[in-house]
């Protein structure tokens, strides 16, 4: 039972759930952003058996130039037939997503709204990689991107720092691909469903030494959305929290790890009123394989430096003792940037309630984290089946 | 409140770049920063505001060598650089870390001690010898190749210079 809200840590007034989710298939989309939008929001409504939710909220990392529509809410809220709704975006670079269920979170939490519609995607597959990498890069330091540096490459300057420190080799993150890709092939909404033996991860291109093309996420379009609300549902968000840090690379300390997960963390932790160990799920914002590695020591489901050890193992597999990214993660369900942070929250509503079919796993607490730009605007989000 | 700052250097005393001097000797190769006045904060290049503390930085110069922190060769770089595209993060006295470029990574390893310089505005980290220098500067993309050859001869110019 949830304590009385006098006694709540971090402020909650009232206990919010997720009453419906749902999200298109990812990868490769003809479909505009708006439609992809829409079909993620009506079968979400339709779940949450909700006609008209009191609030909209959209998260898209950078629809201006992806798809070239500005005021994207009131866009998206007129194309989806909620014209007349409050609608507002919400951006975070890669982790909008999280930074809108945020919103909603915080809207229902306060008493503002009974019941908040959060719908995030993107669409990017119809420009070329070159102009992708570049409109992702704006989330660099301009200083840094003026040396060349681009996600990847400040991506590899962490991982290689990381592995230095904690001795973890080349085959452990590439393990993390493995298993992903694994998953991924039962997932019908993945971006990537084929299974990928380790020879080929370790033999795939190099894109920034020490990272190869096959420890990288793809360019996904996709649309994910959750209904979230003050009436009980099946999910209940017990946790939620972000941390933040520099956004130059060169301005940080510590290169074990990243400070805006370990802060996200420990928001959502003392928000929850429990730690690490009663997740039994995790859904990790894995754009680099390493990122997982890294993501599960910051958030505690590892201990620093064991991460490498419980996947190669076998412990983070669908039949392990701690799934993570039981959808493939970014690497194969895809990373369409404003819809990954609520796509990962989808996955884990059907994993708490029984609906992930093909890799169903046994969990009533789910752990998602998102990381936005080079990690400087993480989220952590615990739900708990109601 | 020094002890604080050079904890959030990050390498605390145990690292001995965080004690080592600061000071630039004359002549020598520096590379522009701010400090912080209140905190002791380094950026570099300089920062108008301490990124902790809001404080308006003052400005300083630091010595041009210090430690890898990390580096990494980009096969895919952005347009209007040359592939592969050596960068890292070198670790300056006093804690701050700087972004520069190099002729290449071979032999490269976190804590490796490298001298830095600036060429035409851009700094390039190296361990390298006058060859690979000469190498450095002959890859230099669009250049012509009387710049390309200016380049090198200031480069071992300065080389000259801090040696005598």
């Amino acid at each position: 039972m949830p304590s009385p809200p006098a006694a709540r840590a971090g402020g909650i007034v009232s206990d919010v759930y997720i009453g419906g989710a749902a999200m298109t298939r990812i990868g490769r989309r003809e479909e505009s952003l708006p439609d992809l939008m829409a079909e993620a929001a009506r079968a979400a409504l339709r779940d949450a058996e909700l006609d008209r939710p009191d609030a909209l909220i959209v998260s898209a990392m950078n629809p201006e130039e992806f798809v070239g529509e500005g005021n994207f809410a009131s866009h998206v809220g007129t194309h989806v037939g909620l014209a007349r709704v409050p609608s507002l975006r919400a951006e975070t670079a890669t982790s909008s997503g999280a930074a809108a269920l945020f919103a909603a979170f915080a809207a229902v939490a306060a008493g503002l709204h009974r019941t908040v519609l959060v719908v995030g995607g993107e669409k990017m597959t119809h420009l070329d990689t070159p102009r992708v990498s570049e409109l992702i890069g704006r989330s660099i330091d301009a200083y840094e991107r003026s040396y060349g540096a681009t996600m990847p490459a400040l991506a590899a300057l962490v991982t290689r720092a990381w592995m230095a420190r904690t001795g973890a080799t080349l085959r452990d993150i590439s393990l993390v691909a493995v298993k992903n890709h694994e998953n991924g092939a039962r997932n019908p909404l993945a971006h990537f469903q084929m299974r990928v033996p380790l020879e080929t991860v370790l033999d795939s291109r190099l894109v920034a030494d020490p990272l190869r093309l096959f420890h990288c996420c793809p360019i996904s379009d996709g649309a994910a959305a959750v209904v979230v609300q003050a009436a009980p549902g099946p999910v209940r968000i017990a946790g939620i929290g972000q941390g933040s840090d520099y956004l130059p690379l060169r301005y940080r300390d510590d290169f074990t790890g990243f400070r805006a997960t370990r802060d996200a963390a420990q928001a959502a932790y003392r928000m929850a009123g429990f730690g690490p160990e009663r997740v039994e799920v995790a859904e990790l914002h894995d754009a680099f394989t390493p990122f997982e590695l890294i993501s599960m020591e910051d958030t505690g489901l590892a201990p620093a430096g064991k991460a490498a050890r419980l996947v190669a193992q076998g412990e983070t597999a669908l039949d392990g003792r701690l799934p993570v990214n039981p959808s493939g993660g970014l690497k194969a369900r895809g990373h369409p940037l404003g819809g990954t942070g609520v796509a990962q929250v989808v996955e884990l509503y059907w994993q708490l309630t029984g609906q992930a079919t093909g890799r169903q796993v046994t969990a009533r607490v789910g752990l998602a984290q998102s990381i936005g730009g080079l990690a400087t605007s993480n989220w952590v989000t615990l739900l708990e089946a109601a | 409140m020094k002890a604080e700052a050079a904890a959030r250097g990050g390498n605390g005393a145990a690292r001995p770049l965080a004690r080592a001097s600061l000071a630039v000797e004359p002549g020598a190769e520096s590379i522009p920063a701010s400090r912080c006045p209140r905190c002791e904060r380094l950026c570099a290049p300089p920062a108008r505001f301490c990124p902790d503390d809001g404080t308006a930085m003052a400005r300083t110069a630091l010595p041009a060598h210090g430690e890898i922190v990390s580096f990494t060769t980009l096969y895919s770089p952005p347009t209007g650089f040359a592939s592969p595209l050596h960068m890292a993060l070198v670790e300056l006295p006093g804690g701050a870390k700087f972004f520069c470029h190099g002729a290449g990574t071979r032999g490269l390893r976190p804590g490796k001690r490298v001298s830095i310089e600036a060429v035409d505005q851009v700094y390039y980290f190296s361990t390298l010898g006058l060859a690979e220098r000469a190498a450095l500067f002959w890859r230099r993309r669009g250049a012509p190749v009387t710049e390309r050859l200016s380049g090198f001869a200031r480069s071992a110019a300065k080389r000259l210079v801090r040696r005598s």
